[in-house]
């Protein structure tokens, strides 16, 4: 193996390990992040049953909230990991070491996967038996290549927030809040997209790979109408993981550069 | 007494200055508006799903019932999350909590004023999030409009509740004290309990029985009843869809039951806190810093 694949690849290996290794270190998860999600997602679906909507429509609550999930790590796990490792001192021996930033990065989306899917799957099954979700997939194949291509992308996207959210500084923890509700909102994390939003808003948000990718995934378990084909949606998270991964190594080789000519990027507190 | 007193109004300021000066005031301000309202739009757009799906068994009452309910959840969600955070960043962050805690300052007075800056910004958030609706949808101006604000039920019910939200908020960052970072998530976890038993996007009719009796244990349940009769009158009779069991308390009951369910929030608030903030002083966790 070449060395700098053989670095990129020990470098990814060492930065998942921490993540996963919290899986068994820290059991208070199970409590707080997979119990406490779904008695919240409780509440939308039993607003739709108050208002007498079809019970696909719960379908749609549970699989949002299950997808938030990785959102949310895509955000905070993700957008915020660099900020948070530069409190933490670690970002000055990242930028020195050897290994490649995006080796590092690929680590974190890595781990994050892992733990966000345990409880991605948690949601999904308790939603599903707690509330009876009809579900008739017309592929299970269908299902995992667009659940894992919207995966690809969303981290991609994480990978592009990590770079930027730095050089906000103390205006990054507002912003990742910020990216929250608005994007709940574009997304359709809890309604159909292409039933409520103009047809023109709708291929709007499908930038956000959550769209596009809740979008296909609910075409294709409970059969809603989508703002475009499956397989072109699936299409469409395919360039933009593409284009996200391409312009996060931009993006942090122009960081790294940055840091080493001004010196001032691990200054903490501002 | 002016100890505590300034404790309090430098907490305050403190709390407020973190909130609000990481920003211009345009940025800010757009902040305000927007995590509120996109919050409450997407409630908007799950009524007119609804709507769309299941026509007329949907009355327009529905949508002013979960815009208002949603608003005034959001300054429950603000100090609790708010204080909560305000441990976890004061420790992990500025890494000043131990420096708080040994300096003559009154500790739980701190979190008082540090929970009063998020207060205010919740409910700055809550009124432009409601007025944003009036400006949007008709049947939120109707019902409104219907017989109008009344005013005295609106002072009793957020007097009240300000004791609630703070010991809900202290209850949480006592907690905080003795867990790790991902401690802040708690509180939105919580949060999200609170919203599903409190009835904010449902009437609690809708919940299985025993659920309903959990639900009326809790003080947000009749904070938030008490809100939103004082900002739309009680629920219209024909619309049996959105009456639940507290439809027929009269508002005194309702504050009756408020004040009381508050005070044993407040009793537990307090011995809790102080449980936590002993052990965290002994096992060293007012210093602890993860680094995940």
């Amino acid at each position: 193996m070449p060395s700098s694949l053989r670095l990129f690849v020990d470098a990814a290996r060492a930065r998942t390990y921490p993540r996963v290794a919290w899986l068994f270190r820290s059991r208070t998860w199970i409590f707080q992040e997979t119990l406490l999600p779904v008695l919240g997602v409780a509440a939308f679906a039993y607003s739709y049953r108050a208002m007498q909507a079809p019970e696909a429509y719960t379908g749609l609550v549970v699989l949002g909230a299950a997808m938030t999930t990785f959102w949310m790590n895509v955000l905070w796990g993700m957008g915020a990991a660099l900020y948070w490792e530069r409190d933490a001192g670690n970002l000055e021996l990242y930028v020195m070491s050897p290994a490649p930033l995006m080796g590092i990065l690929t680590g974190m989306a890595l781990g994050g996967m892992t733990t966000t899917l345990v409880r991605a799957a948690t949601i999904t099954v308790a939603g599903v038996l707690l509330f009876n979700v009809p579900l008739q997939p017309t592929s299970w194949w269908a299902l995992a290549g667009v659940f894992l291509l919207t995966l690809t992308a969303l981290y991609g996207l994480g990978m592009m927030f990590a770079s930027v959210f730095l050089r906000w500084g103390r205006e990054a923890w507002h912003l990742v809040n910020l990216f929250q509700e608005p994007v709940y909102l574009l997304t359709g994390t809890n309604f159909p997209v292409s039933a409520i939003f103009p047809k023109a808003v709708a291929v709007v948000a499908s930038a956000i790979p959550l769209t596009a990718g809740m979008d296909a995934m609910r075409q294709v378990l409970f059969h809603t109408p989508g703002i475009f084909p499956v397989w072109q949606e699936a299409l469409l998270l395919a360039v933009l993981s593409v284009v996200f991964l391409l312009l996060a190594r931009r993006l942090l080789r122009n960081l790294e550069r940055r840091a080493k000519e001004e010196g001032k990027l691990t200054i903490r507190w501002q | 007494m002016t100890q505590p007193l300034r404790t309090l109004r430098l907490a305050a300021w403190l709390g407020w200055q973190l909130e609000t000066n990481w920003a211009s005031p345009w940025l800010f301000a757009i902040y305000m508006v927007v995590k509120p309202v996109c919050g409450s739009l997407m409630l908007v757009c799950m009524f007119y799903a609804a709507r769309a799906a299941a026509g007329a068994k949907v009355p327009a009452e529905f949508l002013p019932y979960l815009y208002v309910s949603n608003a005034c959840f959001g300054l429950i969600g603000t100090v609790m999350f708010g204080l909560s955070n305000a441990v976890v960043t004061d420790r992990e962050r500025y890494r000043m909590l131990k420096y708080i805690y040994i300096s003559p300052a009154h500790f739980r007075t701190y979190f008082l004023g540090r929970g009063l800056a998020r207060a205010l910004e919740g409910t700055v958030g809550g009124a432009l999030n409601i007025a944003a609706g009036l400006l949007l949808f008709a049947d939120l101006r109707r019902a409104m409009g219907g017989e109008g604000i009344d005013w005295l039920w609106l002072v009793v019910f957020l007097g009240v509740g300000s004791a609630m939200l703070w010991a809900a908020g202290m209850i949480l960052a006592g907690a905080c004290l003795n867990m790790s970072r991902n401690g802040m998530f708690l509180s939105e976890g919580i949060g999200g309990v609170v919203y599903l038993l409190s009835g904010v996007v449902f009437p609690i009719a809708v919940l299985p029985v025993w659920i309903q009796w959990v639900s009326r244990a809790l003080p947000t349940t009749y904070w938030l009843e008490g809100m939103r009769r004082a900002l739309m009158g009680p629920v219209p009779a024909d619309t049996p869809i959105l009456r639940g069991p507290l439809a027929d308390w009269s508002n005194a009951e309702l504050a009756g039951m408020l004040a009381l369910t508050t005070a044993g929030l407040v009793v537990v608030a307090h011995y809790f806190w102080r449980w936590n903030e002993r052990r965290a002083w002994r096992l060293g966790k007012l210093e602890e810093n993860a680094g995940v």
